[in-house]
This record gives structure tokens, C-alpha cells and sequence, in this order.
């Protein structure tokens, strides 16, 4: 029986634990601030944010004080202050952020909505909100901004925002697998994309072809699961650019490869061929038209007269060329057509 | 196999070298403290790097009170492995000017040109988009595409355009255009075809298409469609690809014919508590034929509701003809008081066919950092690593980074931050 309970007792206190970590439960003494109780008792958003209707958009948050509290509660409870426990930190870093990020009047949109501040002020309605100030969604539900969403232009509400930093949680949501899906979401709005991030930020990825190693390491303390070249990268990237033939022509050009492989002395002039033996005579040919950017990285350019050697018209290699073949190219003229047509053959 | 050896001679010769040019670069701070401005600075130093000492200037530049025009640097120096000295390049030199209700964009300078379906490509050049109020762009692009430290280029030249009509957010729809030529020759001739809709907030669909017109046949081609809701969403994607027709039209091995591979799969994410977050990938693959598929599992835990620390754990498979293996990995990022912060990473890669290459492949990183309110930031890390190349491999990473940033001057009507009532 002793047993039980004390098994019992453990459990308890592992699932407390568990609670706390998942977020479950809060654990400083501060939470939501009782908006709803106080909605549900009649009271008007400004007798406590006094001073909101004329409010510009500069000058203080009309956040009430202790003193603005005391006015209804005569007798608190705590001799501490009340937003220490009664509203939550970072509820009120928000509103101090959105006031220096945003342009905004609230004396303009208290008479538009008849003083009805949940209107846009959904959130405070919910007994645990995660946060009171309204979603863009609800900007929009208004203020349709076609043209400005058009123009891109958003200067008109935020005041700088690509170093406001925000991510957007209800358009654009970057969530998900976003370093794979960027790129279909991109190609329709490659503007838009740019209204929040710098050219630099498409450059440490896509800047390939002036420096020899990406900067991601320096994101050395930035830990993620995410990121296509992270962790233990260099080991697996030969399996890994098997698996998806053509995917690293993306940001790579074909000689990134010997590049790379002769500065750490695993391929070049100098070393071994990688491949088994009887390649030659064996199935590099299916393999090159797989991924013919592998043959590249190390046999392009001058290496292709290796190729020419034997697949040049009349030679022992035979006819390259696999199943699909097409093209508009000149055979005696374009390169690399001419490698193994030549003039007049 | 064989191991590698310790840090090399001049190690800390080269990174003090490098943290020199740094201070120097910030010095630029000071002298043009006048205008709002942003400067960053990084040098990173690796014990076994090929490329170490290496340093990161970023310097962004923009006037609040003249927002039609900003320009931004990012500059790469460092040892390149093999040449003698430090040296550098620029990875993005751009003007930004803009149109101040957005009729008109441009930017010039060294950049990433990424539009529609044209592949992404850095170039020196320029880029101008127009726009019509009522959703109508017109692109235009053209420039060369960069070589390292500014290489010799004979004919190498890119240019195109793209239309498109938008229709507020719920629709786009582009048509592209893009001919590059490499000598004098045509190396890459493409149409493409982007779409985008989001009729209705919970679902959104984004595709486009590359079609090759020197090599006729669709070069690449993408589509993805999400639906979600506050605590989950489900991804559904595809995609096409053709290798041969994604390298040069120059190149000899654009000729072998089209093997194309083609990748249908689905990514959900679910937030199973407030702070936690599981995530789960799979696709099935056919390379030419060969069928396959991947997949991956991963949760990621927060530490506390801002997220500053955080666990990790994600399983993954691949299981294609030629690349088969299980891998396992685990971060940890975790505050150590105001100003420190340790974190991990750790990663376990198993082939199924080690082929002389190792039965497992460990990774793992440790580092600590350490920040001021100045914006200076110390980084420190050790990597070690067993590999199909070494036996094993350890590495010391060091990091000094500086971020300096004067606040944009407020615009006329806006006052500074309100205190916090």
C-alpha cells in the first residue's frame, strides 16, 4: 500500500514537472490580467486606460497604474504592486514594442468603432489570452490595403520593418519544413519577401559563387534542426546529393565539388580515381545521366575530353545521348555539340 | 583513413589578425555616427578550418527620413586555403531605391537575383520592378553573374523579365523569362510560370515551372499547399526535377538525355502543449526510376514561454537505391544567466552500406557564448566528428562578433518610446 502512494506521489510530481516544462502551467507569480471578468462586469475599456479615446500616435500606453486600480479596489489585498501579479511582462513589452513599431491612432479608431474596443481588441474577451493587441488579420478585416499590399508598400503602419523583426503569425507564416518550402513561396512574391529581409540574408545561403565556405558557422552558439548544411553535413552530403539528383544546383555551380575536394585533398590531379573498378565498362554511364552535375564537378571544363575520347561520333563509347534527348542546339556549331560532331562530320 | 593533425601554426596569429581588421572595420561606426546606420562584424577562427581565420563585415545603411534609399554591404575576409594571405570578397553590394508609395524599385550593385522561376543567381547588375495599383509588375534584370574575387568573365552575361498580376493577397500569377550565356553562348534559355493563392486564411497553395527552352522539357518544377489552423498545419508538396537541364547548356553533360526525379510527400506540424511542438515529414521519391522515400520526425521543446532556451530531437530516414542510411540528432540551447548561453548539438548517422566509409558517422558541437549589452558577443566551441574521410576530427571554433546599430532617427510624428504606462 505504502508503495502505491509513494508511486502515486511520484507521478504526481513528475506530471507537475511535465506540466511546467510543456507550459502547461505558469510558474511566476504573474498572469493574463482578469479582462474578461472585468468586461463581464459592465466596466468601459477606458475608465481604467484612461485617456485612450484622444490618444495619438505618440505619447504614453494609458496603461492604468495602482492608483487608477484603487479607485474601484479600496482594499487591496497585497501591499505589492498590482501589475506585478495582474498582467503578464511581456503583455506590456508588447504594447511598448507596437508603439515604436507601428503608427497608429487610437483617437481615430475609437469613434470609427463606437468606443467598442474588443472589436479589434478580440483576445481580451478569452480568459488566458496570449496576447491582446489585435492580429493584422483584424487590421485587414477593416482596412482592406489592397494597394498598398500591392505596392508593397508598407511604410504606411510599420515604421521600419525589416528591423522590426516580427514574424508574421497570420500571413506569411513562416512554419513547417520553411527552409525547403521557401522557394515555391518565393517565386510569387520575391518583393514582398524582401519587405522584411536584406539581400545579405539570401546571400549567406544563395552567395555561393564568391566565397569558399557558407557563414553558417558562424551561427556556431544558433542551434536548429533546421538548415539544409548543419551538424554532421560534410559527412553524409555525397548520400545526400544522391537522394535528390540536381537539388544542389540550386545554390551550387558544377565546380563546387573539385573546388572543395581539392582544397581537402580528396580528389584532384594529385589523388586516386574515386571510382570502383571497371567503372569505365561498367554503369557510369545510367549514373551520369541520373546526375550528370556530378560528372561535372569534377570533369567539366577541360575534363570533358575524357568523355569525348570515347563517346566522340564514330568512337568506341558509342551514342551518349539517353532517352529524352532533345534539343535546339547546332550540332556543328554549339558547344558542346561540336566536342564530338566537329565540323562536317 | 587517417586523423588530422592539431591547429594549425598560425592559428591565433591569423585570428588576431582578423579580430584587427575587425576593430578596425567598427571604427567606421564612430566616424559615421551622424547617419543612421547598422554595422555588424564577425570573425571566426577554426583550428582545423581550410578556410579559417574568416570574418563577416555587414554595413546596411538607411535614412528614416529619406526611406526611398538604403544600401547594404556584406563582406566576406578571410583565407581561402592555399593563397598566402588574408583576402576578401564582396558577397552583396547593393543601392536600393525606391519609389516612396512603391511604383518602382531598384537596386544595383552584387546581389542575389531570385524572381518567378528564374533559378536563383548572383550577379552584378541591376533589377527594377514597376508596379500599377491595381496589381500589375513588370521586372526586369540583367547583369553578370559573379565570379570569385572578381574573375575574368568573356561573354558571360544574363538578362530577362518578368510579368505578373496580382489580385490583393489572394492571387499572383507570374510569367518569367531568363537567357544567360556563358562565352558568347547561350547556356540557359528558360519560360517559367509561378503562381500563388490564398483565397481563404487557412489555406494557401504556391507552384511554379522552369521550362527549358534549349533542351525542351519542363527543367524544374515545384507546387506546395498548406492548410492550418493556431496549433497545426499540414503541408502538401511536390516537385519535378531535371539535373540535366538545370546545368549549363554548355556544358557536355547537359546532353546525356533526361532522367528526371519526381518527389510527392506531406510535412504536419502539431503544437501538442504551449511550448511543445512535434513535427513529421514524408516523401516518396522516384530518381530515375529507382523508387525511395525519406522521412523525419522531430520535436522541439521550449524552455520557457520567450523561447530563449531549447531541446531538440529529430529522427530521419532515407531510403533511396544509393543512399540509404538512419540518422538521429539532439540540440540544446540553454541560458546560463543574463549573459551566457550554452548550447549543443549532436548528431549519429548510420549507412546501411558503410562501404569502407565508417558504420557511423558522429557529429557534435559545444559552445558557449557570452554577450554584452554593448553588443559584443564571445563564442567558443568544439567540434569532433568522425567522418567517411577521418577516422576522427576535432576542431576549436572561435568567434568575436560586434553589432552596432544607431536607431533609426524618428520620423516626423513620432516621438521616442513611451515608458511603459
Amino acid at each position: 500500500m505504502k508503495t502505491r502512494l509513494s508511486v502515486l506521489v511520484v507521478l504526481a510530481v513528475a506530471l507537475a514537472a511535465c506540466a511546467s516544462v510543456l507550459g502547461l502551467r505558469h510558474e511566476s507569480s504573474s498572469h493574463p490580467f482578469e479582462h474578461r471578468a472585468h468586461m463581464l462586469k459592465g466596466i468601459n475599456c477606458v475608465e481604467c486606460h484612461g485617456g485612450m479615446a484622444l490618444a495619438g500616435d505618440e505619447g504614453p500606453l494609458h496603461l492604468p497604474t495602482d492608483a487608477d486600480c484603487r479607485h474601484c479596489h479600496q482594499k487591496p489585498h497585497d501591499v505589492r504592486s498590482c501589475v506585478q501579479c495582474h498582467g503578464e511582462p511581456y503583455v506590456r513589452q508588447a504594447a511598448e514594442l507596437a508603439r515604436a513599431q507601428l503608427r497608429f491612432e487610437h483617437s481615430r479608431h475609437m469613434s470609427a468603432v463606437n468606443g467598442d474596443c474588443v472589436r479589434c481588441h478580440t483576445e481580451v474577451a478569452e480568459a488566458r489570452p496570449q496576447t491582446v493587441l489585435p492580429k493584422m488579420a483584424t487590421c485587414f478585416g477593416c482596412h482592406e490595403h489592397r494597394e498598398q499590399w500591392t505596392l508593397r508598400d508598407c511604410d504606411g503602419c510599420h515604421v521600419d520593418l525589416p528591423t522590426e523583426g516580427t514574424l508574421p503569425d497570420d500571413h506569411l507564416v513562416h512554419d513547417g519544413d520553411f527552409v525547403r518550402e521557401h522557394g515555391v513561396r518565393a517565386a510569387s512574391a520575391r518583393d514582398l519577401c524582401a519587405s522584411c529581409h536584406t539581400d545579405r540574408q539570401c546571400a549567406s545561403c544563395h552567395g555561393e559563387g564568391t566565397v569558399p565556405a557558407l557563414p553558417w558557422k558562424l551561427a556556431l552558439g544558433d542551434v536548429s534542426l533546421s538548415g539544409l548544411h548543419r551538424a554532421g553535413f560534410a559527412a553524409r552530403h555525397a548520400d545526400e546529393a544522391r537522394a535528390d539528383p540536381g537539388l544542389c544546383t540550386t545554390c551550387h555551380t558544377e565546380s563546387s565539388c573539385i573546388d572543395c575536394h581539392t582544397r581537402e585533398n580528396v580528389a584532384g590531379p594529385t589523388t586516386n580515381s574515386p571510382h570502383p573498378p571497371g567503372w569505365a565498362n561498367g554503369q557510369h554511364g545510367e549514373q551520369a545521366r541520373i546526375d550528370p552535375s556530378s560528372c561535372a564537378a569534377c570533369h567539366g571544363g577541360a575534363g570533358e575530353q575524357l568523355c569525348v575520347g570515347c563517346h566522340r561520333v564514330g568512337g568506341p563509347g558509342g551514342n551518349p545521348h539517353g532517352p529524352g534527348f532533345a534539343s535546339r542546339k547546332d550540332e556543328h556549331h554549339d558547344r558542346p555539340c561540336r566536342l564530338c560532331h566537329g565540323v562536317g562530320q | 583513413m587517417w586523423c588530422k593533425t592539431t591547429a594549425r601554426d598560425r592559428f591565433w596569429q591569423r585570428f588576431v589578425a582578423c579580430a584587427v581588421a575587425t576593430a578596425n572595420a567598427i571604427g567606421l561606426e564612430s566616424r559615421a555616427a551622424a547617419d543612421p546606420l547598422r554595422l555588424r562584424a564577425d570573425a571566426l577562427a577554426e583550428a582545423e578550418g581550410t578556410s579559417s581565420p574568416a570574418g563577416l563585415v555587414v554595413l546596411q545603411g538607411e535614412d528614416a527620413m529619406r526611406p526611398w534609399v538604403a544600401a547594404e554591404a556584406l563582406v566576406w575576409t578571410g583565407d581561402r586555403g592555399g593563397t598566402p594571405s588574408l583576402t576578401g570578397d564582396l558577397l552583396v553590394l547593393t543601392l536600393r531605391l525606391r519609389e516612396p508609395h512603391g511604383y518602382a524599385e531598384a537596386r544595383a550593385g552584387r546581389f542575389v537575383l531570385a524572381t518567378g522561376a528564374v533559378h536563383p543567381v548572383q550577379i552584378d547588375g541591376a533589377h527594377v520592378i514597376a508596379r500599377a495599383p491595381w496589381g500589375s509588375t513588370v521586372e526586369t534584370f540583367g547583369g553578370l553573374p559573379v565570379v570569385p574575387r572578381f574573375g575574368a568573365r568573356s561573354f558571360d552575361w544574363l538578362a530577362g523579365g518578368r510579368v505578373a498580376q496580382t489580385v490583393g493577397s489572394t492571387l499572383a500569377l507570374g510569367v518569367s523569362y531568363v537567357q544567360r550565356r556563358e562565352d558568347g553562348e547561350i547556356s540557359n534559355e528558360e519560360v517559367g510560370v509561378d503562381a500563388a493563392m490564398a483565397p481563404v486564411r487557412w489555406l494557401d497553395v504556391a507552384a511554379f515551372g522552369a521550362y527549358d527552352v534549349m533542351s525542351p522539357g519542363l527543367a524544374e518544377g515545384r507546387a506546395s499547399a498548406a492548410v492550418r489552423s493556431s496549433d497545426w498545419r499540414l503541408e502538401l508538396f511536390g516537385s519535378h526535377l531535371s539535373p540535366g537541364r538545370l546545368l549549363p547548356a554548355t556544358s557536355l553533360f547537359s546532353v546525356l538525355g533526361d532522367l528526371p526525379s519526381h518527389t510527392v510527400g506531406a510535412t504536419a506540424r502539431w503544437r501538442a502543449a504551449p511550448r511543445l511542438d512535434l513535427l513529421a515529414s514524408g516523401a516518396g521519391q522516384d530518381v530515375a526510376g529507382g523508387l525511395g522515400g525519406n522521412g523525419w520526425l522531430r520535436a522541439m521543446l521550449r524552455l520557457d514561454d520567450q523561447g530563449n532556451g531549447s531541446l531538440g530531437l529529430e529522427a530521419r530516414r532515407v531510403d533511396l537505391p544509393g543512399a540509404q542510411w538512419t540518422g538521429v540528432r539532439a540540440i540544446s540551447a540553454i541560458p546560463l544567466g543574463k549573459r551566457f548561453r550554452y548550447s549543443s548539438e549532436i548528431e549519429i548517422v548510420a549507412p546501411d552500406h558503410p562501404d569502407g566509409r565508417g558504420v557511423a558517422w558522429p557529429w557534435g558541437l559545444s559552445a558557449v557564448s557570452w554577450r554584452t549589452d554593448d553588443g559584443w558577443e564571445l563564442a567558443g566551441a568544439l567540434e569532433a566528428s568522425a567522418t567517411p574521410l577521418h577516422r576522427y576530427e576535432t576542431d576549436a571554433l572561435v568567434r568575436l562578433s560586434c553589432a552596432l546599430e544607431r536607431p533609426s532617427q524618428n520620423p516626423p510624428g513620432r516621438g521616442p518610446i513611451a515608458a511603459s504606462r
